[in-house]
């Protein structure tokens, strides 16, 4: 089981890999919802680790997949869509 | 299919088993593991992996076997498409491609490519541009741009000295019987007027890395050039690395399709 | 073609002979006095003759050409490549790799004159460069010294079976005399064996992966795949020396030559023992590893001299001095510049020792 971190808001889910991500915050800043952020803790490699975070104010996670494909990591792990 | 509290989820994207479990040694933010995982996404999808064979050569991407879970061959410096051509000569049947530097294909393996770009040679590769020798501590590369500073040009490219940057892609489409030659701007872009990056760059990257591997199926010779970034070298924070490459890279080597000989960009 | 009489120069009967062998794959970039070993295989591509030939192509270089023969031999293919001194230089990156990751390769360098362009003459002076790893990194490659166009046919089939028993490039070191050379001679059987490729780069199957590299950042890593290598260098020493010897049995003068030179003694010693001036040859086929083994059995013969002649200033002579070690005279006769020396002057040389 790999480190990591699941967040579920309403409609979908992202899955993160806290220990492969290396806080370079494209991921966060690719998101159209801003519902990335880095974390103020760290991980084992002195990284601030991404964590999901609902802002609120533009909209929810729809499982686009951006963090998915710009993460030079993959730390994001996989996207899933709420089972309709 | 994901359970978490009680609630079903269905997966869109995944790990991929075409990936090894290791961390890359890739600096944060670097384009090099982004292109990994599009190409690691792209062998999964065409279900080839028992038949790619990954040939390495010298850069970052050295290490790449690390990484892709796949079959490997190390070349020297520069010769990755010398190897490839003898692979694929004996065993037409394995899928085959590179992943190499500016310095790696267009400086000291420039013969190499434009010999296998001239014969057509069927294979695959990928040419991160990131406008530096990277791996060596930030030299001057064949892309570097007038005017900028690396260890090796410590007060700017000098036009005089070294003459402009090569436009690799531009050379390999020059010849005639190269199937696939496209440049795709891979880091995130700067939106002018709101907080975020584009992310078009990784998704247009994620077709033309299929698309590369499709041509070669069909016995052609594909090429991919990715703008990138090195921060790190550059000196800069990865945002800042995103910008100057979205201001001096992107202009420098132009976006497009260079040649498509199978339709691919229409299909 | 097997079984019959031939009468072909030397590179056209090496060519031949690695047909017989079952090359599937050789590139090359032309070099005199090479140039007849692609242009006889150009000949036979394609033309059904040896169905297992799947592979020929003229590289843009000789560093082209040399990671060509890497790519295929890494997919387990029987792979080589012809050049002369200064295509041979240029393949030492290369060979350095193939010796690094384990690739079995065949290279031939049939070596003119000179440092630098020099001529198109015989010389043996690339000795060192082959027995020694021409490249980096401290690594040898067996090198094997046909002295007839027969052997120039055989040793081919010889050098794959080293080659891929060892995982390891193998060096044919001829010469332009011998490469020119035209004579008759008898193709070997063809040799059906197969060899052990389960190593080779074709493709994952489930975690069994390929991963063909030289690359070891950890020191510990080199140290012990530097040492791995070196152990199967003394397996090489122990079990691959290979050498011929006329007339040494109860010779006081021991010759010791290889390739053309090889030949020009084997005339020198018949001429002094047609006077029953008692002086033998001993010929190393291996140039590496040298034949130490045949020269400890000469020294506890009780042969205390020996005239080493070479086309070079004298670089065999040191590995004969070294299995030697203190114990016999050693002299050297050398010529250069592809000037061969007279079997005048040979008789005369060994006859001086004799005293």
């Amino acid at each position: 089981m790999m480190a990591g971190q699941t967040a579920a808001p309403d409609r979908a889910l992202v899955r993160i890999d806290t220990e492969h991500c290396k806080g370079c915050d494209l991921c966060v800043v690719a998101c159209p919802h801003r519902n990335l952020r880095l974390a103020s803790g760290y991980n084992r490699s002195g990284y601030h680790p991404v964590e999901f975070h609902y802002r609120g104010d533009r909209g929810e996670c729809t499982a686009c997949g951006l963090c998915y494909w710009v993460c030079p990591d993959y730390a994001i792990t996989e996207v899933a869509k709420l089972r309709p | 299919m994901i359970e978490n509290e009680g609630t079903l989820y269905e997966t869109k994207l995944g790990p991929l088993p075409t990936l090894t479990s290791k961390p890359t040694h890739y600096c944060a933010g670097c384009e090099h593991g982004t292109l990994t995982h599009l190409i690691a996404s792209a062998l999964q999808d065409l279900g080839v992996r028992e038949r790619a064979v990954l040939v390495n050569s010298v850069g970052c991407s050295v290490l790449a076997p690390d990484y892709l879970n796949v079959d490997a061959v190390e070349a020297p410096h520069g010769r990755a498409p010398a190897v490839m051509a003898g692979i694929k000569r004996a065993r037409p049947d394995l899928l085959v491609f590179s992943i190499q530097g500016d310095g790696d294909a267009a400086s000291i393996g420039l013969l190499e490519l434009m010999y296998a770009a001239n014969r057509g040679d069927p294979m695959t590769i990928f040419l991160v541009n990131n406008a530096t020798y990277g791996m060596t501590g930030g030299q001057m590369a064949p892309t570097t741009p007038i005017g900028m500073v690396t260890t090796t040009t410590p007060r700017g490219r000098d036009l005089a000295l070294t003459g402009p940057p090569i436009d690799a892609s531009k050379l390999v489409a020059s010849f005639e019987r190269p199937a696939y030659v496209r440049r795709v701007f891979l880091p995130v872009t700067p939106t002018p007027s709101t907080e975020f990056f584009n992310a078009r760059g990784a998704l247009e990257g994620a077709l033309a890395v299929r698309h590369a591997f499709e041509v070669q199926e069909r016995g052609g010779f594909a090429f991919v050039e990715f703008v990138s970034t090195c921060s790190v070298n550059w000196k800069m924070s990865v945002l800042d690395s995103k910008r100057y490459a979205a201001q001096v890279l992107a202009p420098l080597f132009p976006e497009g399709v260079l040649r498509d000989r199978f339709h691919m960009e229409s299909a | 073609m097997s079984g019959d009489r031939e009468f072909l120069k030397g590179n056209e009967a090496l060519a031949y002979g690695a047909l017989h062998a079952g090359l599937n794959a050789f590139y090359g970039y032309p070099i005199t006095p090479s140039s007849e070993i692609p242009e006889t295989l150009a000949t036979e591509f394609g033309q059904g003759n040896f169905p297992e030939f799947r592979s020929f192509l003229q590289a843009a270089s000789e560093l082209e050409a040399i990671n060509m023969v890497n790519g295929s031999a890494a997919t387990g293919a029987k792979t080589m490549t012809a050049t002369s001194g200064p295509g041979f230089s240029l393949k030492q990156e290369g060979i350095s790799y193939a010796a690094g990751i384990g690739l079995p390769i065949l290279v031939v360098n049939v070596n003119r004159a000179g440092p630098g362009l020099g001529n198109l003459g015989p010389e043996q002076s690339d000795y060192f460069q082959a027995t020694r790893g021409g490249g980096h990194g401290g690594y040898r490659a067996i090198v094997l010294a046909p002295d007839s166009v027969q052997e120039m046919a055989a040793f081919p089939s010889l050098g794959f079976s080293l080659a891929f028993r060892y995982r390891t490039p193998v060096v044919i070191l001829a010469d332009a005399f011998l490469g020119q050379l035209k004579e008759d001679l008898v193709f070997p059987e063809v040799s059906t064996s197969s060899f052990d490729t389960s190593w080779a780069a074709t493709g994952a199957r489930g975690n069994q992966r390929h991963v063909l590299a030289s690359l070891h950042l950890e020191l510990d890593d080199q140290s012990l795949a530097t040492h791995k290598l070196h152990a199967k260098y003394a397996e090489i020493a122990r079990q691959e020396q290979r050498y011929e010897e006329l007339e040494s049995d109860d010779a006081r003068v021991v010759i010791v030559a290889y390739g053309i030179c090889a030949r020009l003694a084997r005339r020198a010693v018949r001429s002094l023992r047609a006077r029953s001036v008692p002086v033998g040859l001993f010929r190393p086929i291996t140039l590496s590893p040298f034949p130490n083994q045949g020269i400890e059995k000469l020294i506890g013969q009780g042969v205390r001299n020996f005239l080493v002649v070479e086309l070079n200033m004298g670089q065999m002579v040191q590995d004969v001095r070294l299995a030697v070690n203190g114990r016999a005279q050693v002299s050297s006769l050398g010529q250069v510049g592809g000037l061969i020396p007279g079997t005048e002057e040979l008789v005369r040389a060994a006859e001086a020792m004799v005293g």
